[in-house]
C-alpha cells in the first residue's frame, strides 16, 4: 500500500497499447513471471465476473427453462419497463447514490481522522488495544446488527423506549419514522466499517518518509502543522484511489445491513429502499429472474459509467491519481 | 482502449462456446429419453418441500420401499428436499437450473407456481399415451373424475398429475381461544362475525396483560383480505399474482368480469379502517413488520390471543394446545364464514410433475403410479414402517409407537402430491371435532370456478411486477393500520397502480377470461 501512495502502478505498458501483435506477445513474454503471479486473480475474474457476463442477456428475453438463456425469445427492453412504470427508478437510484455518497464522504473523513489519532498515540499497548477494538465491529454479522437494532429500537419492548418511558417521556415509533432511518443506517454502517477502513490510512501514514517529520520537528512545526502540511497532502493519492474504488461500488449498497435493519417494513422504503433490496424483494417474492437481471444490469452499467466519468475527471486534474 | 477488437472476439467466442454447450446438452437429453424398462434399475429422484429430517427414518423406509419399486418398476426412489428457509426462491432456482438429476417435482397451481413453471418449460409434457403406458392407475382414477383438463396448457399436453382424490381443507382463518372469547362476552365463546374479533382483541388487550391479542410477525395481509372475503362475494383468481399479492377477483354475481379488491372495491377502505382500529387497540406489536417471533409458539404459550393459518394446521394446533393449555379451547374463525364465501381446495393444490430434463420420464411415472396407487408402497411412503413409524390399532386406526415424539421422529417424506382418500386411515389422536368441522365446511363451501382457465402473462409480466412493487409498499402499511388517513393512502395506491398499467393488465386478463368462458360455453 505504501508504494502506491507515492506512485500509481503502471497498469498498461506503452508497448501493449500500440497495435501490432508482435510487440504484444513480446511484452507478454517479457512479463512472464508477473503474469503467472497474476494468474489466480485473472482466473478468479474470468470465472466469477466475465464468465457469467453473457448471462446478462437474460435481461432482454422472456426467459423459459426449456429454451435456456440464449434460446428464449428476445423482448428488447420490456423487462426494464416495470422500473419506469412502478415509478421506482428515480427513488431507488437516488437512495442508492445518496447513501453511498454519505458512506464514502463521512466514512473516509472519519477513517482519516481515526488514522491520524492512532498515529498520535504514543503508548504502544493502548494503540494496539484500541485498533483491535475498532476492528471488531467489522466482524459482527449484519444479521446480529439487525437483531441488536430491533432490540434497542422497537416500540413495545425496545431498550431505548424503556429508558424514555422510565424517565417519564413518550415512547418513539422508530420503525414507523422513515426520516430517522438514513441516520440509523449511516451510523450503523460507519460503526461497522470505520475501524477497518482506517487501517489503510494508518498504514499509509506509517509508510511516509520519517525524514520529513524530522525536518519539520527541527523547523519547529507543531503537531497540528505536521498533520496539516505533511500527512494530509501525502494521503491525497491514497484517498483518491480509495475514492475511485468506492465510487465503482456506488450503485451497490451494503445489502446485508439494509436488509437486516429494514427488511420488509414498507413504511421505511421511501428513505431506505436501494436497488439491491428492491431486486431481492422482487426475486424472492416474484421469482422473476428477467426483471431482476435487468435491474442488476442497470446497476452495473450506471456504476461503470460513473467510474469512467470520475476517472476521466481525475485524470484531467492530475493524471498521476487516475486509476487508468 | 487496449486491443478492443481482440477482446470483443474473445467475448463473442465464449458466448458461442456456452451456446454450443447448451445445444449439446439439449441433444443428449433427447436421445436419452427413450426408456426401455430393462437394464439396471435407475434411481428416480423426487423433489419434495420440507426440512430434511435428520432422524434417518425416511432412509430406512426407502430401504424397504426400493426393493418393491425395483421389482415392479425396475427403479429406486430417492428424495431431494427444498427446505422451508426461503423456499420460494430455492424452489424456483432449483427448477431454473434444469438439473437432470431431478425426475419428479412436487408442484401446485395455487402456491407452487405450477402454471408459471409449466409455461416456462420446467415440466415434461405428458399425454394420454405415456400416462396410460406408465401410470395406468393414476390415469384411470384422474380420468374417471374428469380432472386431466385441470392439468393442461393450451397445447393440450398434460403437465402434472393432480392430487384430486384427497380431502383436505386449506381455507384460512384466525385461531383464537374459546375460553378468552367466552370471558369477553362473546356468545358461546364462538366468534361468528368480524366485529366480534374486535371485541375479542379488545378484551385480550385489557385483561391478558402478558399477551398480545395477535402477536403476528412480519407481513400478513389477512386483516384486509379476510374482511374482504367475508364482506363481498369476491372470488380471487389464484392464477394471477403480482409479487406476493393476488390482486384480481371476480364476483359470484358477475363471475366473468375481472375486477380487483385492492384496485377497485369500496370495501377495502372499510377493511383498512378496522385494521387501523385494531392497530390503535394494540392488537399487534407496533413493529410487527420487523418482528420475527413465532406466533404459533406464542399462542401455545398463552402470549398471543390469536394465530392465523388454515384448517389443516388448526387440527394440529388443537392437538398441541390440548397439552400446552388444556383450558384454552382453541377455535377457528374462517375467512368468509359470515357470508359463506369459502372455497374448497382446488384439485391442483398438490400435483406431481415429471422434470423436463429427466433422463427417465417413463420410469419416473411408473414409480409415481406405485407410491400413489399400490397400498403397500403408499403406506411406506406416507406412514413409514409399521411398528417403528406407526402402529395400527385393532380398529384400523393409526397410532404412534411407544416413546414416539412427533417433533423429532416424524417420517418427513412430505408426499403431498398424490395422497388418496381410500388409503388414508384415521389417526388415533386426531381432534374429535375433525369430522364435524369438515362437514360444516363442506356445507358452506363452493368450488373454485376457474381451475381450467389459463392466462397468457407474457405481455403483462412487467405490469404485474410493477403492481407487485406498488402493493409491497402500500399493503403492509394498510394491513397494520399505519396510515393516518387510509382513504388518502388507498387513493394514492390506486393512482400508482394505474401508472403501473393496471388497466392494461386487466384488459388482457379479461380477454383471456372471455375466450375461456366462450370456449367452455359459460357465457
Amino acid at each position: 500500500m505504501a508504494a502506491r501512495t507515492t506512485e500509481p502502478p503502471a497498469i498498461s505498458t506503452p508497448a501493449a497499447t500500440r497495435s501490432g501483435s508482435a510487440s504484444f506477445w513480446k511484452s507478454m513474454r517479457h512479463s512472464k513471471v508477473l503474469l503467472v503471479m497474476c494468474l489466480p486473480a485473472i482466473v478468479f475474474f474470468l470465472v466469477f465476473a466475465y464468465g457469467p457476463m453473457p448471462g446478462a442477456y437474460i435481461a432482454f428475453t422472456n426467459f423459459n427453462y426449456r429454451d435456456g438463456i440464449f434460446g428464449s425469445p428476445f423482448v428488447g427492453l420490456r423487462n426494464f419497463e416495470f422500473l419506469v412504470k412502478s415509478g421506482q427508478l428515480w427513488l431507488l437510484t437516488k437512495n442508492t447514490v445518496l447513501y453511498n455518497v454519505a458512506f464514502i464522504v463521512i466514512g473516509n473523513v472519519l477513517q482519516i481522522a481515526l488514522a491520524l489519532m492512532l498515529n498520535e498515540i504514543r503508548s504502544k499497548y493502548f494503540k494496539k488495544v484500541s485498533q483491535t477494538l475498532m476492528f471488531l465491529p467489522y466482524f459482527v454479522s449484519v444479521v446480529l446488527i439487525g437483531v441488536i437494532a430491533f432490540n434497542l429500537l422497537n416500540y413495545d419492548t425496545g431498550a431505548l423506549n424503556a429508558l424514555i418511558i422510565s424517565t417519564g417521556g413518550n415512547p418513539v415509533k422508530i420503525y414507523s419514522e422513515a426520516g430517522l432511518w438514513p441516520f440509523i443506517i449511516v451510523i450503523a454502517h460507519l460503526w461497522q466499517s470505520t475501524g477497518y477502513g482506517s487501517i489503510v490510512y494508518f498504514a499509509a501514514i506509517m509508510g511516509l518518509d520519517t525524514s520529513m517529520f524530522e525536518a519539520a520537528a527541527i523547523d519547529g512545526a507543531s503537531a497540528w502543522q505536521r498533520i496539516r502540511y505533511i500527512i494530509l497532502p501525502s494521503l491525497k493519492p491514497t484517498f483518491v484511489i480509495l475514492l475511485l474504488f468506492s465510487l465503482g461500488g456506488i450503485m451497490r449498497g451494503n445489502f446485508g445491513l439494509f436488509w437486516n435493519l429494514v427488511g420488509n417494513n414498507a413504511q421505511l422504503f421511501q428513505t431506505t429502499d436501494i436497488i439491491e433490496t428492491s431486486v431481492y424483494r422482487m426475486l424472492t417474492s416474484q421469482n422473476n429472474f428477467t426483471t431482476s437481471t435487468a435491474v442488476g444490469l442497470y446497476q452495473s452499467l450506471f456504476g461503470f459509467a460513473l467510474v469512467m466519468t470520475v476517472n476521466w475527471i481525475v485524470r484531467r486534474i492530475n493524471s498521476d491519481y487516475a486509476l487508468f | 482502449m487496449f486491443n478492443s477488437a481482440l477482446s470483443r472476439r474473445a467475448v463473442l467466442g465464449s458466448v458461442a462456446a456456452v451456446a454450443a454447450a447448451a445445444g449439446l446438452a439439449a441433444c443428449s437429453k433427447d436421445t436419452a429419453s427413450s426408456d426401455p424398462t430393462g437394464g439396471a434399475p435407475v434411481k428416480i429422484t423426487m423433489l419434495v418441500l420440507g426440512d430434511k429430517p435428520t432422524n434417518g427414518r425416511y432412509q430406512k423406509m426407502l430401504a424397504k420401499l426400493n426393493p418393491i419399486l425395483t421389482k415392479k418398476a425396475n427403479a429406486t426412489l430417492d428424495l431431494y428436499y427444498v427446505e422451508w428457509a426461503d423456499w420460494q426462491t430455492q424452489y424456483n432456482v432449483q427448477l431454473l437450473s434444469g438439473d437432470s438429476k431431478i425426475d419428479l417435482i412436487t408442484t401446485a397451481t395455487d402456491w407452487l407456481f405450477g402454471w408459471e413453471n409449466a409455461q416456462k418449460g420446467a415440466f415434461y409434457a405428458l399425454d394420454e399415451e405415456i400416462l396410460k403406458a406408465n401410470a395406468p392407475k393414476t390415469w384411470e382414477q384422474v380420468n374417471k373424475k374428469g380432472d386431466w383438463d385441470l392439468c393442461k396448457l393450451p397445447d393440450g399436453k398434460i403437465y402434472f398429475m393432480p392430487e384430486d382424490n384427497y380431502t383436505q381443507w386449506t381455507n384460512h382463518g384466525y385461531f383464537y381461544r374459546g375460553d378468552w372469547a367466552k370471558a369477553a362476552g362473546i356468545p358461546d365463546g364462538t366468534i361468528t362475525k368480524w366485529d366480534e374479533l374486535t371485541t375479542y382483541f379488545t378484551w385480550v388487550k385489557q385483561n391478558q396483560k402478558k399477551a398480545f391479542p395477535w402477536d403476528v410477525a412480519g407481513a400478513n395481509e389477512t386483516p384486509l383480505t379476510g374482511y374482504l372475503q367475508g364482506h363481498t362475494d369476491g372470488q380471487t383468481i389464484q392464477q394471477l399474482s403480482a409479487g406476493n399479492y393476488y390482486p384480481f377477483q371476480t364476483t359470484a354475481a358477475d363471475p366473468y368480469t375481472v375486477g380487483s379488491w385492492y384496485a377497485e372495491s369500496d370495501e377495502l377502505l372499510a377493511a383498512a379502517k378496522i385494521a387501523k382500529q385494531w392497530a390503535e387497540i394494540g392488537v399487534w406489536r407496533e413493529d410487527a413488520l420487523n418482528y420475527d417471533g413465532d406466533t404459533r409458539e406464542e399462542f401455545f404459550a398463552g402470549l398471543s390471543g390469536a394465530d392465523q393459518h388454515h384448517t389443516q394446521t388448526f387440527l394440529g394446533v388443537e392437538t398441541t394446545m390440548a397439552t400446552r393449555q388444556p383450558d384454552a379451547n382453541p377455535k377457528m374463525f374462517w375467512f368468509g364464514q359470515e357470508n359463506k364465501n369459502i372455497f374448497r381446495d382446488i384439485k391442483t393444490h398438490g400435483a406431481m410433475a415429471v422434470a423436463a430434463n429427466s433422463k427417465h420420464p417413463e420410469r419416473a411415472l411408473k414409480v409415481y403410479d406405485l407410491i400413489r396407487n399400490d397400498e403397500e408402497c403408499y403406506r411406506l411412503m406416507n406412514f413409514g414402517i409399521e411398528g417403528s413409524d406407526y402402529v395400527l390399532t385393532s380398529d384400523k386406526k393409526i397410532d404412534q409407537p411407544k416413546g414416539f415424539d412427533p417433533a423429532k421422529d416424524g417420517l418427513g417424506t412430505n408426499f403431498w402430491a398424490g395422497r388418496m382418500d381410500e388409503f388414508e386411515l384415521p389417526r388415533v389422536n386426531q381432534p374429535a371435532n375433525k369430522e364435524a368441522l369438515f362437514k360444516e365446511l363442506d356445507g358452506m363451501a363452493k368450488d373454485y370456478p376457474y381451475s381450467t382457465l389459463i392466462f397468457d402473462k407474457t405481455q403483462i409480466e412487467s405490469t404485474l411486477a410493477a403492481m407487485g412493487s406498488v402493493f409491497s409498499q402500500y399493503i403492509p402499511q394498510l394491513q397494520y393500520g399505519k396510515f393516518a388517513d387510509p382513504e388518502k393512502a388507498i387513493n394514492e395506491m390506486r393512482d400508482k397502480l394505474k401508472q403501473a398499467g393496471y388497466e392494461d393488465a386487466k384488459k388482457s386478463i379479461q380477454a383471456d377470461m372471455d375466450k375461456w368462458a366462450t370456449d367452455k360455453k359459460l357465457k
